[in-house]
């Protein structure tokens, strides 16, 4: 029997090969089958275009926007461990944080400068795609599906700021939700349906953390799903390849 | 009555039954220039996990370094002034300073919302995809986009803070709550328009200026209602701003 180095122990067993079914054995038919055998066949192609790995025309905002989703996901379910929606307990939970838990601060912060983030990640992704053009057919819905996704980013981070329950909270979310009161008619019905009362309090913040935990995590990974998927549909992103002299009447 | 025995087709030796689909339209590659790809793994996968690790990273010590903060317990008895939305808010709260609230906070968010969404079905052409600011002339148009919209929205919040619409003409309610606001964000979009057509621009071209003065605005107002608004929500320079004034 002929000696095995380390890595070949590692990646020769049943168990490794059940994982990874194909051998990264560096010929570009292994690397189309890493791919095309893979989980990632579902949002990757075998080959991209070398346009779209350019830093500059995407500036990887939309993978960083994802990223931050993901992590934003795990610290998220981490903070719910330790974390009650009640008037009463929330801010001790939150206070709590810092002397009972370790790395809590750590957490909670990062899953706060996260959220900043992510707001931002999004919007200037949006941004990119529309300076670069990349809404065009065939990707118009896409780029619908974008809008609601840079949406769902505010009101996700909107009720995720009520949760600590301190002043910076609830004066906030007083200020943002007044503005729904200002609708002619309907707005003093559309305020109380969405802080569950006439003030803030238990009901606001039970509403507050159905939506931030359930709810809106749900629809942004259902949405997430689609884009992706129509990224892949739509032949990746877009490139100067793809341009056409006009035959929709694009000129005034 | 049993069911009738189904019939098993016998495995033909010669076939490899290995055609899953036949797709319509040619292969990707037909009528394109010199193939100009990479292989995903592990140049596009790599990149990506790159992103991700950069990210994190960044953040990790960014939470080191500034912890969140946590402020006193709520209470509904003691207001914050200044009494602050969430930042990325901060731009409908400064509209909210200077037009009637449903205006600034469902109207006007509610117009610009649907009006992007609509921007692939209203320029549909393909003749600049891929491009950064469409073309040399887009590049021009979204510069002196940004420059006016710099110049025009700081002025014309200092205009509403220091002389107030509101001094000059306050009834009835309609004019400094609806009339005037709308006629003022109008008049700066007509007129923003009126000097990007001086380049004979195209469709896209129109978009990419009239897309720049928003986002300009968008990050203005933003600006404008974390760093410069103080007690009582007035104008104050960001050296001056109360303990508190930061809504992260």
């Amino acid at each position: 029997m002929t000696r095995q180095s380390l890595s070949q122990k590692l990646t020769g067993n049943r168990v490794w090969k059940s994982i990874f079914r194909v051998p990264n054995t560096g010929n570009d038919e292994n690397r189309a089958r890493i791919i095309a055998e893979s989980f990632f066949w579902h949002i990757h192609p075998v080959k991209v275009k070398t346009h779209s790995l350019k830093i500059t025309y995407t500036w990887g905002l939309g993978v960083i926007s994802f990223f931050l989703f993901l992590l934003l996901t795990f610290t998220g379910i981490w903070l719910m461990f330790f974390y009650t929606p009640s008037v009463d307990t929330a801010y001790q939970n939150i206070s709590e944080l810092e002397t009972r838990v370790n790395y809590g601060i750590l957490i909670r912060t990062m899953h706060r400068w996260g959220a900043h983030l992510m707001v931002l990640a999004v919007f200037l992704h949006l941004c990119r795609v529309f300076f670069t053009g990349s809404y065009k057919r065939p990707r118009e819905f896409n780029w619908v599906v974008g809008v609601l996704l840079w949406l769902i980013t505010l009101l996700l981070s909107f009720t995720g700021y009520l949760l600590p329950w301190d002043q910076l909270s609830y004066w906030a979310v007083t200020v943002g939700t007044n503005i729904a009161a200002s609708i002619p008619v309907i707005g003093e019905q559309l305020r109380v349906l969405v802080l569950g009362s006439k003030e803030i309090g238990q009901d606001t913040l039970t509403r507050f953390y159905a939506l931030h935990v359930m709810v809106l995590p749900v629809v942004m990974s259902i949405l997430i799903g689609v884009h992706f998927w129509r990224i892949r549909k739509d032949g990746g992103l877009s490139s100067p390849m793809e341009q056409e002299e006009d035959v929709n009447g694009g000129e005034r | 009555m049993s069911p009738e025995p189904r019939e098993v087709f016998p495995k033909d030796t010669k076939k490899t039954y290995g055609l899953m689909a036949l797709v319509k339209g040619t292969s990707p590659m037909v009528e394109k220039g010199p193939e100009d790809t990479v292989m995903s793994w592990p140049n596009l996968l790599v990149m990506e996990a790159l992103a991700m690790l950069g990210t994190g990273v960044l953040l990790l010590a960014g939470s080191i370094l500034v912890s969140a903060p946590l402020r006193e317990m709520a209470n509904p008895d003691v207001t914050e002034n200044p009494a602050k939305a969430p930042w990325y808010f901060l731009n409908l709260q400064e509209l909210l300073m200077h037009m009637h609230p449903a205006l600034a906070g469902v109207v006007i968010p509610g117009i610009v919302i649907l009006l992007i969404m609509m921007i692939p079905y209203f320029d549909r052409s393909k003749k600049d995809i891929g491009v950064w600011f469409a073309s040399p002339k887009g590049r021009k148009i979204a510069l002196v986009s940004t420059m006016y919209t710099l110049i025009l929205i700081p002025a014309t919040i200092i205009f509403d803070e220091f002389v107030r619409v509101r001094s000059l003409l306050n009834k009835p309610e309609i004019f400094p709550g609806w009339i005037i606001p709308i006629g003022v964000t109008g008049g700066l979009i007509v007129v923003l328009y009126a000097i990007i057509l001086f380049w004979r621009p195209n469709r896209r071209e129109v978009l990419v200026g009239l897309f720049t003065g928003f986002v300009v605005t968008y990050f203005l107002l933003i600006l404008s209602g974390t760093l410069f608004r103080g007690m009582g929500m007035r104008l104050t320079l960001p050296w001056d701003l109360p303990p508190g004034a930061l809504t992260f």
